[in-house]
């Protein structure tokens, strides 16, 4: 056997992204005494989503808005009656508390000069504060003077439990597959989203610790709810924000006014579709016309100062803009799956196991019918792994953590170990890509993953069992490679729960839509897919929303 | 992405260990040659041309050069028309 370093952490946090560092913050500040580690697979600060987006914060005037009245409009116009509302209303009442902690963690939140933030209203009820892309860097940096420890460039392998109870994890060197088995008392995932490989800044979520948790027993919620897309230029492949507002066909049609009357802050599925049903009726290219006034791309440079963020951005535009003769657009599939289940406390259904992030936004409940962030919710992609960090600091913080450390099976460290590298010992085999490369022929056409049909859906699960029948072949010449096999695999698993959830859910809602079912059935389908792993088979099952007693109702 | 031809462009004279570029790959595209102190651009075909490394970079030692036709969508425009 391997040689294996073994490692005690009282709390072991995955995942150096701005939720896992925020956690780790929180964790510190609850209780100081705590022993807290970060193991990141890539270098913690620098990794996730929050430093490479558009840097917004969603920001509620709480003198205004009342918690409640946001839960109704985000029931009635987003999640589709499937959200846990109060849940949301806790979100939306702590949202000055997460911007004040952001701001004294050293996060630079642009203030005008009466103190109060500087802030750009979004939608009746919502607004928005950038904020700088250096914000993991300084949670990162504060986190550190606390105490917190970091592993940098070390991935996830397996998850392992006492019983029911967590007690620790595998983890190994992408650089040179030297083996930690790291004995934790609690363990948080934030590990961030499924996106497949196929958007360029959302690359980083390549689902392992959704799969780890998965293989380890924690159930999932809402899977189907992984599809987002977002609309990009056809030649660079650059997003176009708000650009769903401003589409026309060949014919120089305005195809925008066949699925919203108003403009609105984000994309939907809707917005997809149209692209599909034009491009299939022949009027296609889709080409966006911004009129007189022009496309805004540097709207949020001009009214913000980001220093750090500022170099980034433009290098991104101005090597796009290079490339981009024209505003041919077309859907770039993202995905962001994002299902582990979470309760209020951001536990798992695995004690001792907890979420935060992108990796449980859907699993959470918080949203409802709607992927992970942006999720027709500008600004709640780092405020809702803000908010998960914050909930699972108090929880884990303010228990009385046991003194002992739960048993690991060596029986089992052996087996995984063994599994692990066994793409390394191979002399023949099929290359991680080409296991993605049939991922991605089954999520990536929005037609199979957006606007779906039980027969494209069928035709999308041919390409998933395609790839499930090569991962056992799959062959790693080194641990960089090693790392996309262990990912391609993870990439398989989040596209069977997608399809599988999918089929399973017989309406539309939401951002979830079904050209064989296209209306909201409120009778049968006010419930959650839960998808778990039982003795290694899949295996599907509902929840009913526990709607009765929240703000917001369905009127049929 | 998978199996971009992006390339990245490194002026080792400009360079001065620093490891910003190394640290800053989200995507472990590049690795770190502890005895020359330079980065490697070991596996440029998983490049997601974030251009983070090259924003960093204080000295300009890095140009990323995208090679955007390379990056599939994977949407079939033929197919729908």
């Amino acid at each position: 056997m391997k040689t294996i370093n073994k490692l005690q952490s009282d709390v072991l946090i995955i995942g150096g992204g701005i939720g896992g560092l925020a956690c780790a913050a929180s964790l510190k500040e609850h209780n100081p005494e705590l022993d807290v580690l970060v193991v990141e697979k890539n270098f913690a600060g620098y990794s996730g989503k929050a430093n490479r987006g558009g840097g917004v914060l969603q920001y509620f005037d709480l003198n205004r808005i009342d918690p409640a009245e946001f839960a109704v409009f985000h029931a009635n116009a987003i999640g589709a009656f499937l959200g846990d509302q109060e849940l949301m209303m806790k979100y939306v009442s702590m949202n000055t508390e997460m911007l004040d902690k952001l701001a004294s963690w050293g996060v630079n939140l642009p203030k005008n000069d009466d103190g109060t933030y500087h802030v750009m209203p979004t939608g009746p009820m919502t607004a928005m504060i950038c904020v700088d892309l250096d914000i993991t860097l300084k949670v990162r940096k504060y986190a550190e003077k606390l105490g917190v420890r970091f592993i940098d460039k070390t991935a996830l392998a397996e998850l392992y439990k006492d019983g029911d109870h967590i007690s620790g994890a595998l983890v190994y060197s992408i650089l040179d597959g030297e083996l930690s088995l790291i004995n934790a008392k609690r363990i948080v995932l934030a590990t961030g989203s499924q996106n497949y490989r196929i958007g360029s800044m959302w690359s980083s979520g390549r689902g392992d610790g959704i799969a780890a948790a998965y293989r380890a027993g924690a159930a999932m919620r809402n899977a189907e709810f992984g599809n987002f897309a977002q609309l990009a230029k056809v030649k660079s492949h650059n997003e176009i924000v708000f650009g769903e507002n401003f589409m026309y066909n060949a014919k120089n049609e305005f195809i925008t006014k066949n699925f919203r009357e108003f403009r609105e802050t984000d994309i939907n599925s809707n917005a997809i579709r149209e692209w599909y049903t034009q491009m299939t009726a022949g009027n296609g290219p889709i080409h966006l016309d911004f009129g007189p006034q022009g496309g805004d791309d540097g709207a949020l440079e001009r009214l913000w100062n980001r220093p750090y963020g500022h170099k980034f951005r433009v290098l991104n535009d101005e090597s796009g803009n290079a490339v981009d003769t024209d505003l041919e657009i077309c859907p770039m599939f993202i995905g962001e799956q994002s299902p582990i289940m979470v309760g209020h406390d951001m536990q798992t259904t695995i004690p001792g196991l907890y979420a935060v992030g992108d990796c449980c936004y859907s699993g959470s409940g918080l949203a409802g019918a709607v992927p992970a962030p942006p999720g027709r919710n500008r600004g709640s992609g780092i405020l809702n792994a803000v908010f998960d960090a914050l909930v699972c600091g108090e929880a884990i913080g303010t228990q009385k953590i046991e003194a002992s450390f739960g048993a690991i099976s060596d029986a089992a460290v052996e087996k995984d170990v063994n599994a692990l590298f066994a793409p390394l010992d191979k002399a023949d085999g099929v290359s991680p890509v080409k296991v993605i490369e049939f991922v991605q022929k089954a999520m990536a056409p929005v037609e199979l993953s957006v606007w779906m049909h039980k027969d494209r859906m069928d035709k999308a699960m041919g390409f998933v069992n395609e790839a499930k029948k090569l991962v056992p072949q799959m062959k790693a010449k080194d641990w960089h490679e090693l790392l996309n096999c262990r990912e391609a695999e993870a990439m398989v698993l989040s596209a069977e729960m997608h399809y599988k959830a999918s089929e399973m859910r017989k309406e539309s809602r939401g951002w979830f839509l079904r050209e064989d079912y296209p209306e909201m059935d409120n009778k049968n389908w006010l419930k959650w897919i839960i998808v778990e792993n039982k003795g290694g088979d899949m295996t599907l099952s509902t929840m009913d929303v526990p709607i009765a007693g929240w703000p917001a109702q369905p009127q049929n | 992405m998978i199996n971009t031809k992006h390339k990245i462009e490194f002026d080792a004279e400009k360079c001065v260990g620093c490891q910003q570029c190394y640290k800053s790959c989200f995507v472990d595209v590049i690795r770190w040659d502890k005895e020359a102190k330079k980065p490697v651009f070991k596996y440029v075909e998983d490049c997601e041309h974030c251009f983070y490394c090259q924003s960093v970079c204080k000295k300009d030692a890095i140009k990323v050069v995208p090679d955007y036709s390379s990056e599939h969508l994977m949407q079939s425009f033929e197919a729908y028309k």
